[in-house]
């Protein structure tokens, strides 16, 4: 569908190819939060770079650090000060211009009391003038196949629907990355795998860098240009596994394929190799 | 297992109670029915259950005496005023010592104690500070009226979900429009609540203020009344004072109810 009649929608806020090198950098990022014994440190050394349009899941046990991780990315909490954090090559202090985080826990990040549409305005709001917000509310929730259900509210959708919502609000500021911390965690298999679906789609068009929290290796493997892997007690990353499957791909032809299934066996055994057991993840 | 962290929970904590419009006025058929036996074996002259003909002459007398109308207005000031106040120092006092665990630590225990005493004998003090008047009237109901809202509030604000202020700063809403936009409207439905137990709670104790001290309204009519053994008269006043909660419940039950229409059930 390359035609030239059809133009690409402008859904990427700023043009990609502006700014050249990585989306995000980060150099012996160390992170300490408080526990009962007082600071306790969550990650260390964490040396990760994301290449713009780039799509890289971080894969790894339950509480190993994969959401503190993915906070720092968003700006919403603080690493130790010997830390580097840049994003399109200025440091992270707050939540970046341009970065927007998906939660997991969609209903609380919704507003109940604002229609679909209103809750999508939410980031725009005193930012663009009215009809800008209208036409980009409108085209965020076609992207995320709602428009039909702009005026209801949220409560009234189901989980999938509640989530595409989110991502929707999330794509309206026409970010350059989303952080997404297992968004799909909370949803059944088929509902799951549509998403999955959707999300590759708006990828495509938008051309937004992702960094994707899962326990999933499936759906890690499916969905990404790269893998990481924290592993550890303070964490760091253990390993990092390229996936070069062909896209755009597909639930059940990318599923089959023998490179699909050795890599899932790759990173399947990384992840028993380091615990173990497999059972903390998937 | 991937357990979900958090269980989408808000939705559960915008809850509102039931009973989102005014009350049905068929529920008050037994008391009518009581009524209309008592009036029907009750003697005129008993000064102790004079039947309810009698408390409607005695309203009527006081109506065309001209004192019944400016007792309710003084009454309704009073308590509407000391409800507001109540609510929005309540809530503004809630908000802050549920956010701030120092505020909390500081002030918890004087909160405890405050809360613990009886708004009746605040009367003598407030009285004595303040003065036999409007004022000290306010001031006593608002001091009875404004827990509800305060202990609401800060379990209300310990209740937000963090990820909602997490989206605020993501979206880099600013502080004045995060407080507008979200935190106002996710503590609205605990301050209505307290609000909902406060409005009774100030109905009684503006009542029990002016019986006490004379000062205006209804209550210092009922005090009169029985001190003159009109016994018919105090009835009716009381019948009156009745009136007036099982409105205020019902407007706040309608206000509840406008405000939460559009959230989840
Ligand atoms: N607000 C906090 N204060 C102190 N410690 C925290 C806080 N949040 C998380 N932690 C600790 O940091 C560690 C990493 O937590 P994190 O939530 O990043 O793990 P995770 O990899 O996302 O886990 P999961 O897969 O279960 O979501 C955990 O040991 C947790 O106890
Ligand atoms: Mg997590």
């Amino acid at each position: 569908m390359a035609s030239p009649l059809r133009s690409r929608p402008e859904l990427t806020s700023v043009p990609t190819s502006d700014v050249t090198g990585p989306a995000y950098e980060s150099h012996n990022l160390s992170v300490d939060l408080d526990s009962s014994e007082g600071a306790r440190r969550i990650l260390t050394g964490v040396d990760l770079e994301v290449a713009q349009g780039e799509f890289v899941s971080v894969l790894g046990r339950s509480g190993t650090g994969k959401t503190t991780l993915l906070r720092v990315l968003g700006g919403l909490l603080d690493p130790t000060a010997d830390s580097t954090v840049s994003f399109r090559g200025e440091p992270v202090e707050g939540p970046p211009e341009g970065a927007v985080f998906v939660f997991q826990n969609y209903a609380a990040s919704l507003l109940p009391w604002r229609t679909i549409e209103r809750n999508v305005d939410l980031g725009l709001e005193g930012k663009v003038s009215k009809p800008e917000m209208r036409q980009r509310t409108a085209e965020a929730l076609a992207l995320v196949g709602l428009a039909d259900r702009a005026k209801d509210y949220p409560w009234r959708l189901s989980g999938g629907m509640q989530q595409r919502v989110q991502l929707a609000r999330a794509l309206a500021v026409r970010p350059s990355a989303l952080l997404m911390d297992e968004p799909f965690g909370a949803l059944d298999a088929m509902t799951k795998s549509s998403l999955q679906d959707e999300l590759q789609r708006v990828q495509e068009r938008t051309g937004a860098t992702i960094v994707f929290v899962t326990h999933d290796i499936d759906e890690a493997v499916y969905l990404s240009d790269r893998i990481v892997v924290l592993e550890g007690s303070p964490a760091t990353i253990g390993h990092r596994i390229d996936v070069d499957l062909p896209r755009p791909r597909h639930q059940l032809a990318t599923k089959e394929l023998p490179a699909f299934l050795k890599l899932r066996r790759a990173v399947y055994d990384t992840i028993v190799d380091v615990h173990g057991q497999a059972g903390d993840v998937a | 297992m991937t357990a979900p962290i958090t269980a989408p929970a808000s939705a559960r904590a915008h809850r509102p109670a039931r009973g989102r419009s005014f009350p049905p006025l068929r529920g008050l058929l037994p008391l009518g029915v009581l009524l209309g036996i008592w009036e029907l074996t009750g003697s005129e002259g008993s000064p102790y259950f004079p039947p309810p003909s009698t408390w409607a002459r005695g309203l009527n007398r006081l109506w065309e005496a001209g004192t019944l109308r400016p007792a309710i207005g003084e009454t309704l000031v009073t308590f509407g005023l000391a409800l507001v106040v109540a609510t929005l120092l309540g809530a503004m006092l809630g908000i802050v010592v549920g956010a701030l665990r120092k505020a909390d630590r500081a002030l918890g225990p004087s909160l405890e104690f405050a809360r613990a005493m009886p708004p009746a004998a605040m009367v003598p003090i407030a009285a004595l500070l303040i003065g036999y008047d409007e004022k000290m009237k306010v001031a006593v109901v608002t001091f009875a009226a404004i827990w509800p809202v305060l202990l609401n509030s800060r379990a209300g604000v310990r209740a937000l979900d963090p990820v909602l202020l997490d989206t605020a700063r993501s979206l880099h809403l600013s502080w004045f429009d995060t407080m507008r936009k979200l935190i106002a409207p996710a503590l609205l439905p605990a301050v209505l609540l307290g609000v909902r137990v406060a409005a009774p709670v100030a109905l009684v104790i503006t009542l029990l203020v002016e019986i006490l001290t004379r000062v205006g309204g209804l209550g210092a009519l009922i005090a009169l009344s029985q001190r003159n053994f009109l016994s018919g008269q105090v009835f009716g006043l009381i019948l009156v004072a009745g009136l007036f909660s099982f409105v205020v419940n019902g407007l706040v039950a309608v206000l509840e109810g406008y405000t939460f229409r559009h959230r989840p059930r």
